[in-house]
C-alpha cells in the first residue's frame, strides 16, 4: 500500500470524499486487474466516471436497483473477482441488508460495499437521504468488516486495505467537500488497528469518519482548559481494536465516542458492548445523532443540531467532567 | 448412450431422487420438509446433473464446470438428492437432513466440497447472484454455462426483475434459467396470489423464452435445455417448465398441504410404495 502526495490529498479534500473514492478506485484499478466496480446509477455521483473511461469493461451499472447490485456483486466475487459495489449510504446497506447478509456475509465472499454520503451530509434533501443507520445495519451481518475512514488519505488507505483483505467489507464515507487532510504524510493503516492520533491522560475521545476532525479541534479546546485529552481514530468499527480500548479503559477517566451516526447501533454501541466486560471501566459519553427524524437543513445545521461540532463536543465533555464523570 | 437410453437413464435417476427426497424428509420427523416444491422440479435438476451439465463429483471445483444455483432454495431436497445420486454427498448423510450439525439444512448452505456452491433460500437472490456468476464467466471468456432453477411464486420478488433486466443488458446468453411453474406458492395458487403471464413478461424483458407443456417430461426438458445451450444470440434463456407440485406421490400432487409438512410412518410407506412401483422393473429405490 503506497501513499498519496499532499497536493493530491488537498485536491481530494477540496472536492470531497466522492473524489477520493473515485480517484482511489482508478489508482487501484490500474494496479490490479481483478478490481471491478458495480454501481446503481451512481457512476457519476460516486465519481467513478474516470474509472469507467479507463476500464469500460470493468464497471457495471445495474441501474437503480441496490438489491440486485449486491447480488450481482456477490456472484462476481464468488467467481474470483474483487468487485466493489458503490452507492449512496442512505440506500446501501439498509435497502439491501438482506442481500448483504444472505448472499455476501453468509458465504464470506470477497466482495466490498461502499456507501458514500453517509450520515447527514444530504441535510437539505430530507430524511430519506440520511444514513444514520448504516453502521448498525452492517454490524449485524456476520463476516463483514466495517471501515469508516476520516480523511482523504485514510479513504485511499481503507480502499487499498479492503482490496487486500480476503473477505466482506463495508466502507462508509462521511464528510463534506472541504473535509480536512488529517494525515498529510504516509502512515500505517491496518484494518482493526485504531490510530492514537493524540496522547492524553484524562479524557479519551474515540471517533470515526468525519468526526475525527471535530474531535481533534474539541481536544484542542479541552487542552486549553487543562484537560489532557487522548484522541483515537477508530477507523475500523468491526472488528474493534480491543487492545486500544483496554488501554483507554485502564488509563483514562472518561471515555467519549463521537460519530456521525445514530447513538443506537454505531461506534458508541460497539464500545459500550465491549465495555460491559469490565468491572471498573470509566464512564462513557456517547455523542452521535439522536434517535429521531431530523428537520431539513444544511450539513452544518444538522451537525450543530446534533451537537457534533468541536465546541459543542467540548462543552458536553466539560459538563460531564463538572458533574463528576470520573 | 443413445438419446432413448439417455432419457431412460435420467428418468431412473429422477425416480431415485424422489425416493431420496422422501427418505430425507421423513428423517426430519416433526421438522417436516418442502416435499411439494422439491418433487415438482426433480426432472429439471435430474436433466441438468445427469444429461446436460459438465461436472465431476470427484472434482467439485473443476475449473470449466457448469455452475448450478437452486434459487428456490426451499426445494433443496431435490438438489441434495441429485448430489447424492451423482456421488457428491455420501448416502449416509441422508439421515442427517435438518439434524444438528448437518450439512443438509432446510435451505442450502455453502459447502463447495459437497457440490453445494451457493447458499440460497431467500427468494429471488439466488437468481440475481447467478447473473453475477454468468457475468464473470463472460468477463473471463470461460465457456461454461450457468444454470439456475427458480420458482414461479419466486417471480413475485422485485429483485428477480432487476436481475432480469441486467442479464439482458449484459448479454448473458450462457445463463439458462428454468422457472419451475408448479402453480402453487406457500399461501395458495400462484394465479390467485399474483397472476402473471410469465411467458409474456419474460419475453417483454428481452429473454429467449421456451415454454414446456410438461416440465416433468425428461425428453421435452432435454430438448429445451440443449437448444438453449446451443443458442448464443446475446440473449439469456428462460425455460418455463410447467410441472406438478408434489409430482410422483399421489397424495402430495397439487396438494398445498404438502408445500412444507412432516409425514408420518403411514404416509412414508405409501409414498415409497408408489415410487417403488414405478421403479419395480429397474431394481427399486
Amino acid at each position: 500500500m503506497g501513499s498519496v502526495p499532499l497536493e493530491i490529498l488537498q485536491e481530494w479534500s477540496k472536492q470531497g470524499h466522492r473524489a477520493a473514492i473515485g480517484e482511489t478506485m482508478l489508482l487501484l484499478g490500474k494496479e490490479k486487474n481483478n478490481i471491478y466496480a458495480v454501481t446503481a446509477d451512481t457512476t457519476p455521483t460516486a465519481r467513478m466516471t474516470n474509472f469507467l473511461n479507463a476500464f469500460p469493461d470493468r464497471l457495471f451499472d445495474v441501474g437503480i436497483a441496490e438489491q440486485n447490485m449486491i447480488n450481482f456483486t456477490a456472484g462476481m466475487a464468488k467467481e474470483g473477482l474483487i468487485p466493489f459495489a458503490i452507492s449512496i449510504a442512505a440506500f446501501v446497506p439498509m435497502r439491501c441488508a438482506e442481500q448483504m447478509r444472505s448472499m455476501i456475509g453468509y458465504m464470506n465472499l470477497n466482495a466490498k460495499v461502499v456507501g458514500i454520503e453517509a450520515g447527514v451530509r444530504f441535510g437539505p434533501l430530507g430524511n430519506t437521504h440520511f444514513a444514520m443507520d448504516d453502521i448498525a445495519v452492517s454490524r449485524l451481518i456476520p463476516n463483514f468488516t466495517i471501515i469508516s475512514p476520516s480523511d482523504p488519505h485514510s479513504i485511499y488507505k481503507a480502499v487499498y486495505a479492503a482490496a487486500d483483505h480476503q473477505g466482506s467489507v463495508y466502507i462508509r464515507l462521511t464528510g463534506a467537500p472541504g473535509f480536512p487532510v488529517l494525515y498529510p504524510d504516509d502512515f500505517e493503516f491496518v484494518i482493526g488497528k485504531a490510530i492514537e492520533y493524540k496522547k492524553g491522560r484524562d479524557v479519551a475521545i474515540i471517533s470515526t469518519g468525519s468526526m475525527l476532525a471535530e474531535t481533534i479541534d474539541a481536544a484542542g479546546i479541552l487542552e486549553e482548559k487543562g484537560l489532557s485529552t487522548r484522541v483515537v481514530d477508530m477507523h475500523t468499527i468491526k472488528p474493534l481494536d480491543k487492545k486500544m480500548l483496554n488501554r483507554i479503559f485502564k488509563e483514562n477517566r472518561l471515555v467519549v465516542t463521537v460519530e456521525e451516526h445514530s447513538v443506537i447501533g454505531g461506534l458508541g454501541s460497539a464500545v459500550a458492548e465491549y465495555k460491559t466486560e469490565f468491572c471498573n471501566a470509566p464512564k462513557h459519553l456517547i455523542c452521535g445523532l439522536s434517535d429521531s427524524y431530523k428537520e431539513v437543513g444544511s450539513y452544518e445545521f444538522q451537525l450543530e443540531a446534533a451537537g457534533l461540532k468541536a465546541t459543542l463536543i467540548a462543552d458536553k465533555i466539560m459538563q460531564e467532567i463538572a458533574m463528576g464523570g470520573k | 448412450m443413445n438419446r432413448i437410453e439417455k432419457i431412460e437413464f435420467i428418468k431412473e435417476k429422477a425416480q431415485r431422487m424422489r425416493c431420496d427426497c422422501i427418505e430425507m424428509g421423513y428423517t426430519a420427523g416433526g421438522h417436516g420438509a418442502h416435499f411439494g416444491p422439491a418433487l415438482s422440479c426433480i426432472e429439471e435438476i435430474a436433466c441438468l446433473y445427469f444429461g446436460i451439465m459438465n461436472h465431476d463429483p470427484k472434482n467439485p471445483l473443476m475449473d470449466n464446470r457448469d455452475r448450478f444455483v437452486l434459487s428456490k432454495g426451499h426445494a433443496c431436497l431435490s438438489y441434495y438428492a441429485a448430489l447424492i445420486e451423482a456421488g457428491y454427498i455420501p448416502n449416509e448423510q441422508m439421515k442427517t437432513f435438518k439434524m444438528d450439525n448437518s450439512i443438509l439444512s432446510g435451505h442450502p448452505g455453502c459447502h463447495p466440497e459437497y457440490g453445494l456452491e451457493v447458499a440460497s433460500g431467500s427468494l429471488g437472490n439466488g437468481f440475481a447472484f447467478s447473473c453475477g456468476m454468468a457475468n464473470t464467466a463472460k468477463i473471463k471468456a470461460e465457456s461454461h454455462h450457468v444454470f439456475c432453477v427458480m420458482g414461479d411464486g419466486e417471480c413475485n420478488e422485485g429483485v428477480v426483475w432487476e436481475a432480469a433486466m441486467n442479464a439482458v443488458k449484459n448479454k448473458l446468453d450462457h445463463l439458462i434459467l428454468i422457472v419451475d411453474r408448479n402453480g402453487f406458492q406457500l399461501a395458495g395458487k400462484t394465479v390467485d396470489i399474483m397472476n402473471v403471464d410469465l411467458e409474456a413478461v419474460w419475453k417483454a424483458f428481452g429473454w429467449n423464452v421456451k415454454n414446456i407443456a410438461d416440465g416433468n417430461d425428461v425428453g421435452s426438458l432435454l430438448t429445451a435445455l440443449e437448444e438453449a445451450r446451443e443458442t448464443a444470440d446475446g440473449k439469456p434463456h428462460v425455460i418455463i417448465s410447467n410441472t406438478v407440485k408434489g409430482k410422483g406421490v399421489s397424495f402430495m400432487e397439487n396438494n398445498l398441504a404438502f408445500h412444507a409438512a412432516p409425514i408420518n410412518q403411514e404416509q412414508y410407506h405409501q409414498a415409497m410404495k408408489e415410487l417403488q412401483q414405478v421403479q419395480i422393473d429397474k431394481g427399486g429405490c
